[in-house]
């Protein structure tokens, strides 16, 4: 029963149970959950399927309906032909009724202006259909003009295609990496304030006079780490949910891939920023020094995330194949590159040894930060002091 | 029993401990009293490993003291200490695990203490919500939980009413009874007089006087007696000092009943009692030496 990993487990629970009660825990989770559902939803709502224009033509105007809708429907839009009259469209234009309306060769009316999408059909079937009048009116016959005019669209030839695999491991990527930010920021900090707390309710050394400094470390980054973890599965499991639901992305191997990536990268995320947090914050004893010695990580993370959105954009220059797998940046830049990019596998070999090789350092050096500064409540103790007294 | 030899500790130029020995027998309570700065605290935290001494060791049953001991001594620091939010039932069960209680024996010794403590009332309610008084018996709970071989208390009874310290102090004396040494700082000397069975005194970092109240008491100490004579002024035997306000100190060879026929001699005596030196007396000649 005394052995360290039992004593691990038992803080590791602690902190898994306290902190999934807390109140601030649930309403941020419930928060986080409506943002993702609403990633993968909305756009799906409001910018998912063609745009619909109703359009009013008078008889006047001399144009067919369906030359009208075929329009729209070659550039992506739903096109409502209605017949009207010129003063009925003034009004039902006015009224909204009518996005745009017909009343003459060459004129159209709308209430503030057209929308560039269904300016360009308008005039193309207008122009159409006064070429064909001119071209009548000069004594062709219209059904051979009609002939002439229909010419088969454009062929094209993509050489590399894009699948909708590609595109849905990049759409959960950027969500993705977006979420593993917050994430990281967000758990690591949490770190830094349980070690804070412990240390200015003094209860650290209640705690220390029966378990190792290092066992105490190892149980807090382990329950919140894991806490985070859950929180992201869950995360994922309701965004995917909600993205197939709405028709954003289908379940299969491309979308658990990038998944797999992100949780992946938030455990070793996590222990790097956790460890070296928690190191840091031993060093002060109230919660209004943590930002100041916590900062440089925070630094690190934003910088990373910055570096993660250049490489959703750029995922096979230069600096995102550096980033991806220099540590600590990898963590948020290398789950884009491979999702995204034309990665090799190795590449997130190397990346997770790096990381591993870094993690293992930080543990060594913030453990001993930690051990030497934990028990000095009062002013913050200075990293040489904190490294000096941690040597024993 | 627990022994501290020659503990020496320095935080950079000052030296906290300097050679400071004490020992506790079982089921004895030593009463550890002294100056604030005269390295009490250094010394319990040293005795729960929770510092590492410069010089010196800490010796249980006549072996250092190691982990293992120190997961069955109980310690109540000087700062109190627990999770301010998490509530006192989870609390105490925690740290009853966590010094190696397992299954039913922690639920067990939880409710058991919280009702000797008489906070059974509040096992649900978080931390801070409780009065501080009621935090202290939460905290005693915590450093009794898990039925400790020793322990070390510092300042148990700061800031309790004396309801609470009576609480305590029952709480404390069933373990005693059992066998458990305890020792105990605290700057309230009659409370110290009372409950303890010893007492040490220590000043910049040593124990300059130790022993029980009585011994303390004794030890080549003139004799004091408080008399009060209505009338004129009595002409004492030599070896008498007139100590003012009607309080004598005889030296070794004076018969007190000497002393009882002189007043009589000089008017009615209406008060005539040997004075014996409380702690907080003793405490005062100690520190001001």
């Amino acid at each position: 029963m005394s052995s360290p990993s039992s004593l691990v487990r038992l803080i590791a629970r602690r902190e898994l149970v306290e902190r999934g009660r807390d109140r601030s825990f649930l309403v941020s989770t419930v928060i986080t959950l409506l943002v993702v559902v609403g990633l993968a939803v909305v756009p799906q709502l409001v910018g998912g399927g063609p745009d619909r224009f109703d359009v009013g033509v008078t008889p006047a105007a001399g144009v067919d309906a369906d030359a009208l809708r075929a329009g729209g429907r070659a550039l992506d839009l739903r096109v409502d032909v209605r017949e009207t009259d010129p003063a009925a469209a003034q009004r039902q234009v006015r009224d909204g009724d009518l996005d745009a309306a017909l009343l003459a060769p060459g004129q159209v009316v709308v209430d503030r202006e057209l929308d560039p999408v269904l300016r360009a059909v308008l005039e193309q079937v207008d122009g159409a259909a006064r070429g064909q009048a001119r071209l009548a009116a000069a004594g062709l016959d219209p059904a051979a003009v009609s002939t002439a005019l229909a010419v088969p669209p454009l062929q094209v030839q993509a050489q590399e295609p894009r699948s909708e695999a590609a595109t849905t491991r990049e759409g959960i990527a950027r969500v993705g990496t977006f979420v593993l930010y917050f994430q990281l920021i967000g758990y690591g900090f949490w770190v830094a304030l349980g070690v804070v707390e412990e240390k200015s309710s003094r209860v650290v050394e209640v705690l220390l006079a029966t378990v190792p400094a290092r066992t105490l470390l190892a149980g807090k980054v382990l329950g919140i780490g894991l806490l985070g973890l859950l929180q992201l599965v869950l995360i994922a499991v309701v965004g995917l949910v909600a993205a197939t639901a709405s028709g954003a992305v289908e379940l299969g191997a491309s979308a658990a891939y990038p998944i797999a990536l992100v949780l992946g990268w938030f455990v070793l995320g996590f222990a790097f920023y956790a460890t070296a947090m928690a190191g840091m914050a031993a060093r002060v004893s109230r919660q209004e020094d943590l930002q100041n010695v916590t900062g440089p990580f925070t630094l690190l993370l934003v910088l990373s995330f910055f570096g993660s959105l250049y490489a959703t954009s750029n995922p096979d220059s230069l600096v995102t194949r550096v980033l991806s797998v220099a540590p600590p940046f990898s963590a948020l830049v290398n789950p884009p590159r491979m999702a995204i990019g034309d990665a090799a596998l190795w590449e997130v070999g190397l990346a997770v040894l790096l990381m591993l090789a870094a993690v293992c350092g930080l543990v060594v050096v913030a453990g001993r930060l930690y051990e030497g500064s934990v028990l000095r409540t009062g002013s913050k103790v200075g990293l040489r002091d904190a490294w000096r007294a941690g040597a024993r | 029993m627990l022994e501290l030899r020659g503990l020496t500790k320095r935080f950079g130029a000052t030296t906290a401990l300097d050679g400071l020995s004490l020992t506790v027998r079982p089921g004895e309570v030593c009463g550890f009293v002294g100056q604030n700065g005269a390295g009490k605290t250094t010394a319990m935290r040293l005795v729960l490993g929770v510092l590492e001494p410069d010089a010196g060791e800490v010796c249980w049953q006549g072996a250092p003291v190691d982990a293992l001991v120190r997961r069955r001594t109980g310690y109540m620091p000087e700062e109190r200490g627990l999770y301010p939010k998490m509530r006192v039932g989870d609390q105490l069960r925690y740290l009853g695990r966590l010094h190696g209680l397992t299954g039913e024996r922690v639920s067990q010794s939880t409710t058991q203490l919280l009702a000797d403590l008489q906070i059974q009332a509040r096992e649900g309610d978080v931390l801070e919500s409780l009065s501080l008084g009621n935090q202290q018996r939460v905290q005693l709970a915590a450093a009794l939980v898990h039925d400790p071989e020793l322990l070390v208390l510092d300042e148990p009874f700061s800031g309790l009413d004396p309801v609470g310290v009576e609480v305590l102090a029952a709480a404390l004396r069933a373990r005693v009874d059992r066998g458990v040494p305890v020792l105990f700082s605290s700057h309230q000397l009659e409370l110290v007089e009372r409950l303890c069975d010893t007492v040490a005194i220590v000043r910049t970092g040593r124990v300059v006087a130790a022993g029980t109240v009585d011994e303390l008491r004794g030890g080549g100490r003139a004799r004091r007696l408080r008399v009060r004579v209505e009338g004129g002024a009595p002409r004492w035997p030599s070896g008498v000092r007139d100590l003012g306000d009607g309080l004598l100190e005889l030296a070794d060879h004076v018969d007190d009943q000497a002393v009882l026929d002189a007043a009589r001699l000089a008017g009615p005596v209406r008060e005539f009692t040997p004075v014996r030196p409380t702690l907080t007396d003793l405490f005062r000649e100690v520190v001001a030496a």
